[in-house]
């Protein structure tokens, strides 16, 4: 691929990269699932396995954080709560109900569209810091609610939800594939119509509301999708851990999935997978270090931060500046 | 449209495909950890980081220190004992990670579990795996409510230490209790059968159950609904934390009456920090410690020479959770699950620090061994051994 590559046009100044056009490659997202996908060919053990699911997973919460903080610009500081009203929502059902977990999806879509709206509708009516403010207390609410509900099994949480498949192997590739469905699925949301008018509130509410936006209705739309897309990553949770507790969706869950969001590049879908990657599987490698393990993982993050401020693979404006 | 670089792609499949022949990969085959003479491992999980981090090394100290002298005694059948451990964080995603991590490395049987909540996740996984689990310190009633085969509960469990609770406040002839406890399984499971007993007719009433926020910093708000209620008794069932912050800001506040702690509270840390004069006079409800038990001087003095510091909370349960893994492998001829469950549920009379072990048909402790201790001089010691 030498020579008489075209260039594409694109909104940035400097001429493209040879590595710079492989980012933008949509071969770029496809290299990425095959690594995925062959990652149980070299390590298939029950802990890789374990680390792979829980990474694949994080990595669908930070896509669907990403609609709403990375194109829409609302700062949500509680995102987890959606995480754990899809977690605990299908692990009830699972449990209560006996019903089989793929069953307990269209349920967990209408909770946390619900939940969205309910948590939505006032909070959006806040700007910046206040909605910052007011969703890290929804997302306490959230927690401390399922800590004290009998139904949710108060602390210990539910234990005993049925694994979707026996094999950890078969699991994986499950969520992988639900996962880049959700992945690819929140991509193109991104550039939809609703996306662009997502980017536009972000960059200025007030012109986009001039032009005929309806600010409100799409900064709804865009609360509503994060949280189905976090309730469905709580399936995947539930059905990986078959058990969950309030412990798992504290606040430090949410700065986790916001980090990952900032780290890899707002609104910018591969960089938000990377950046989910690296945040999950890093506390794992750094295991061994035992007690300098987060302190590790903090420097790192300062480290990534100073030298790369747009986050790992920064998003690039489709639209010409 | 451009053409597809596969070219690079191919090394990476290449990649893929030449690691899959060795190693762990899924066409790698089922070469599991070497069998026969090999170490054998046992797994521990416990919290190295959070809230409870101070815990983890008590455990662990003490189960390569049961390993040592086993090792040193020739092994079991002939093989060295070898631990490993992990991380559980106190937390359930932690904790699957960690319990795979070790099911992975190939442990015979695990010999940990600290926080019930961390701990209950973990059970399938074990189960799966067919590795029998001595549980040192996590006793919370949803573990022995699931009926499991292949788990063991070396610790007192929740409606033992109630009954403790009970007597011993009856017999300090309390009138009003106040139950406080933080809503964790375990915190909330001693709490709701103590009360449940002191409201049997006659002795101590339970006056009021308070529940309170794990890791704040600032309990005055349950404080003055604590005082409110005028009790002469406060048990406090969850964890150090935040049991000495409740303490001082009760002694703070002007409260006069008993204070009781759960073994959640038993560290020397509550005491740094309720305070000396805060915690002087408290009570608690506790299995043995090193510090309490007769003829432990000589286990006291070669831990600590071994790692220089005294033992702590649920050390001695770590490695008398060693101690019975070997005795249960030796028994069973070897390390295979199912044999190893069947010799755990055989043994009768294994001298622990908790007295000769012999198991329930749900895989307890036949007998709790709580007893009460009073902080003395700035040190937990023995007040009432209950008997």
């Amino acid at each position: 691929m030498t020579s008489a590559v075209k260039v594409r046009k694109v909104g940035t100044d400097k001429p493209p990269t040879r590595a710079s056009k492989f980012l933008q490659n949509r071969w770029a997202g496809l290299a990425g699932l095959l690594i995925a996908l062959l990652a149980p060919f070299v390590n298939a053990s029950p802990y890789a396995l374990s680390v792979m699911t829980s990474a694949a997973v994080f990595v669908m919460l930070a896509a669907g954080l990403n609609i709403v903080v990375g194109y829409c610009g609302l700062l949500d500081l509680g995102y987890v709560a959606f995480f754990a009203v899809g977690a605990y929502t299908s692990g009830v059902l699972a449990t209560r109900f006996d019903l089989p977990l793929p069953v307990t999806v269209p349920f967990v879509i209408v909770v946390t569209v619900i939940a969205g709206i309910v948590i939505g509708a006032p909070t959006l009516r806040l700007r910046s810091d206040y909605l910052a403010i007011v969703t890290l207390g929804f997302g306490e609410i959230i927690r401390i609610t399922a800590n004290n509900l009998d139904v949710t099994g108060g602390p210990s949480g539910i234990y005993g939800i049925p694994h979707l498949t026996e094999s950890p192997v078969v699991f994986y590739y499950l969520t992988v594939v639900v996962v880049s469905l959700a992945v690819v699925g929140a991509a193109r949301l991104g550039r939809s119509r609703l996306g662009r008018a997502w980017r536009f509130v972000r960059e200025d509410e007030d012109a986009a509301e001039a032009m005929g936006v309806n600010t409100y209705r799409v900064k709804l739309a865009a609360y509503i999708a994060g949280a189905v897309w976090g309730g469905l990553a709580g399936v995947l949770f539930a059905a990986h851990l078959s058990a969950i507790s309030p412990t798992s969706f504290t606040f430090l869950q949410s700065a986790l999935v916001l980090m990952a969001v900032v780290l890899g590049g707002m609104g910018s879908i591969p960089g938000v997978v990377v950046g989910a990657v690296v945040i999950s599987l890093l506390p794992e490698i750094l295991r061994d270090l035992a007690d300098y393990r987060f302190f590790l993982f903090g420097v790192l993050l300062i480290v990534v931060m100073l030298l790369r401020p747009q986050g790992l693979w920064p998003a690039r404006s489709r639209e010409v500046s | 449209m451009r053409a597809i670089p596969l070219k690079s792609l191919t090394p990476l499949v290449l990649l893929g495909l030449l690691t899959a022949g060795c190693g762990q990969g899924l066409l790698g085959g089922d070469d599991q950890a070497p069998k026969g003479n090999g170490p054998i491992l046992l797994g521990m999980l416990i919290p190295q980081s959070g809230s409870e981090a101070a815990i983890g090394p008590y455990m662990s100290n003490a189960a390569q220190l049961a390993i040592d002298e086993i090792n040193a005694k020739g092994g079991v059948l002939g093989r060295k004992l070898e631990l490993k451990t992990a991380d559980d964080a106190c937390d359930a995603q932690s904790a699957v990670a960690g319990a795979n991590k070790l099911v992975t490395e190939g442990v015979n049987v695990s010999v940990g579990g600290y926080c019930s909540g961390a701990t209950l996740p973990t059970l399938p996984i074990f189960g799966k795996a067919n590795i029998p689990m001595i549980i040192p310190a996590a006793n919370s009633q949803e573990l022995v409510d699931q009926k499991l085969k292949h788990v063991f509960l070396i610790n007192g469990t929740g409606s033992q230490q109630a009954a403790a609770a009970d007597k011993w406040m009856t017999k300090e002839g309390a009138k009003s209790v106040v139950l406080v406890h933080d809503n964790t399984s375990y915190s909330k499971d001693i709490a709701l059968r103590t009360k449940a007993l002191l409201d049997a007719p006659g002795g101590a009433d339970a006056v009021l159950v308070e529940t309170v926020t794990p890791k704040e910093s600032d309990y005055s708000a349950n404080v003055t609904n604590i005082l409110a209620k005028k009790p002469d008794y406060v048990y406090w069932t969850g964890y150090f934390q935040e049991g000495g912050l409740i303490v001082r800001q009760l002694r703070q506040a002007g409260y006069k009456g008993h204070i009781l702690l759960g073994d959640g509270s038993v560290s020397p840390k509550f005491i740094e920090i309720a305070g000396n004069d805060a915690a002087e006079g408290v009570y608690a409800t506790m299995t043995q410690t090193p510090d309490t038990l007769e003829g432990a001087e000589n286990w006291i003095a070669s831990y600590k020479k071994k790692f220089g510091t005294d033992p702590g909370p649920y050390s001695n349960q770590a490695y008398d959770a060693v101690r019975l893994a070997a005795e249960a492998i030796g028994k069973a001829g070897g390390t295979d699950g199912t044999k190893v469950v069947a010799a755990l549920e055989g043994i009768d009379g294994f001298p622990m620090f908790s007295g000769p072990l012999k198991f329930t048909p749900e895989h307890t402790l036949s007998n709790g061994g709580f007893q009460i201790l009073v902080v003395k001089g700035g040190k937990f010691a023995l007040q009432d051994s209950l008997k």
